[in-house]
């Protein structure tokens, strides 16, 4: 079934996050793709993440489509203006990549490129926007589009109910067109489950994937708490992952402990592991999913 | 205001022939407030450069680098402008580009523009507008996400900020003043879709 079909027919969605080389040697990525063959719905080709420079994110997708997977494309705002996102989502249509997801980017400084110039000709509402233009035959400008064009879009979110901008944001973002959204990794199931009755609430209807990162160690924990907006590991699973005796070991347990209980809340899980995929197949096999 | 930075001297000589006759044009606005090309900082460049062994054989002040009439006016300040080979500009990129267009010497600006800003309450706020060519400051109560949010996000923040930090420097995310500014109110003028720029007139 396509990632879109399933989306639609309500069933649990996965997907994971592999991001392209940095450079021209596939044989890593391929491999780390080919750990989640058959497990992931669809596979989420980064573009440029955390502002790093990599192969781009539609060449990628394309390769990976090759191979046998299915792509969601991510692009961000930074790097392209409204010609560019226009004509990428264009060309990646016409290599046949049919899933997309927009950002806004992490910013160049955070990168290795980081006396880049920022581009941000249009924020991630205005790029949705123009890709459901494009499904109508034209451009951001009006002007007519030839030929045929469609795409399953999807976009991203912080799940933090206080957030009440964001989620005005959110809800934009769904008008504008987005028919999915993966979010920031989840570790508080009680935030998200009360973001996702918020949401509920004031009718955002639409696929929600929850982020999963697995945790695999007490430091990297800390280290998102502190530093990574959106994220919030509570207390409890901190202490959980100090007293472990195989910190590895209890953060697998610990995210198939989050997995199992978003079956119940969201429509599916988004896997981003810090590392490879090498550990996903236990870590879904530990969720009850295989 | 115009900010600006002054450049290391080390770069400045770099562009100047130590056997040349060099002429120093300050500005009175903006570089004066910002200390980069006022009277204190025209005499101590002087300074600097005629212990360096360098020929400076004069300057001027006028009001604004950037609304300069003509050669003659110039002339008239300080007519040693006449025997200079470089002239020295201590303003922002626009007052060097003005002297320019009345000059056919070399011209060396000696600052670095960093952003349209402004002075409030003795501090110094950068990047507070980006002359878009298309305010829609208005719709924000005048505060302008096109210029203080990096990403210029029109239609909400962006997920980078923390504790109500912009990821990006540290300052303020412009989204977190905005949604201070606009507490407790409803209707927001921001909630619907806020078409794209025009850059036409950027």
């Amino acid at each position: 079934m396509k990632f879109r079909e399933k989306l639609q027919s309500g069933k649990f969605v996965i997907t994971c996050e592999v991001p392209p080389p940095k450079g021209t040697d596939t044989s890593y990525s391929i491999e780390n793709a080919s750990f989640i063959r058959e497990l992931a719905d669809a596979v989420n080709v980064t573009d440029n993440q955390c502002a790093q420079l990599h192969m781009s994110s539609i060449a990628f997708s394309t390769l990976l489509k090759q191979n046998g997977y299915e792509p969601i494309m991510q692009m961000t705002c930074r790097d392209r203006n409204r010609i560019g996102i226009q004509s990428d989502v264009l060309g990646a249509y016409g290599l046949g990549i049919r899933n997309i997801l927009i950002m806004s980017g992490d910013y160049p400084t955070f990168g290795n490129q980081p006396g880049a110039k920022p581009v941000y000709d249009l924020d991630s509402v205005h790029a949705l926007n123009a890709i459901s233009l494009l499904k109508k035959g034209t451009s951001l400008s009006g002007s007519n589009i030839a030929g045929p064009f469609d795409m399953c879009v999807g976009a991203v979110c912080n799940p933090v109910p206080e957030k009440k901008f964001q989620i005005m944001k959110l809800e934009k973002k769904v008008k504008a067109g987005a028919e999915f959204i993966q979010t920031q990794a989840v570790f508080d199931v009680d935030m998200f489950s009360e973001f996702m009755d918020l949401i509920r609430d004031r009718g955002i209807d639409i696929p929600i994937l929850s982020g999963i990162v697995p945790l695999r160690s007490v430091e990297m924990a800390r280290y998102m708490n502190q530093n990574i907006p959106g994220i919030s590991v509570p207390p409890e699973i901190i202490k959980r992952m100090e007293y472990a005796d195989d910190q590895i070991e209890e953060g697998i347990e610990i995210t198939a402990e989050i997995i199992k209980c978003m079956k119940n809340i969201s429509n599916g899980i988004h896997i981003m592991p810090i590392k490879s995929h090498r550990c996903t197949k236990n870590l879904l096999r530990r969720s009850n999913f295989l | 205001m115009i900010l600006t930075e002054s450049k290391p001297l080390g770069e400045i000589i770099s562009k100047i022939d130590k056997k040349s006759n060099v002429f120093i044009i300050g500005c009175n606005v903006c570089a004066a407030k910002m200390g980069t090309g006022g009277e204190p900082e025209i005499k101590a460049l002087t300074d600097a450069l005629t212990e360096l062994g360098y020929n400076v054989g004069g300057s001027i002040l006028p009001t604004a680098a950037c609304s300069i009439r003509s050669y003659e006016s110039l002339v008239e300040r300080n007519e040693n402008i006449q025997n200079a080979d470089v002239v020295l500009v201590m303003s922002c990129g626009s007052g060097s580009s003005v002297v320019a267009t009345v000059l056919d010497i070399p011209v060396v600006c000696t600052t670095n523009t960093l952003s349209l800003g402004g002075l409030s309450k003795g501090d110094i706020h950068t990047r507070i507008c980006i002359m878009c060519g298309d305010c829609t400051s208005s719709i924000y109560g005048g505060l302008c996400p096109t210029a203080e949010c990096p990403k210029s996000q029109l239609n909400g923040p962006c997920g980078g900020s923390k504790d109500g930090k912009c990821e990006v420097g540290n300052k303020d995310c412009i989204w977190e003043l905005i949604e201070k500014r606009f507490s407790g109110q409803e209707n927001l003028p921001f909630e619907h879709y806020i078409t794209h720029k025009d850059h036409r007139n950027d």
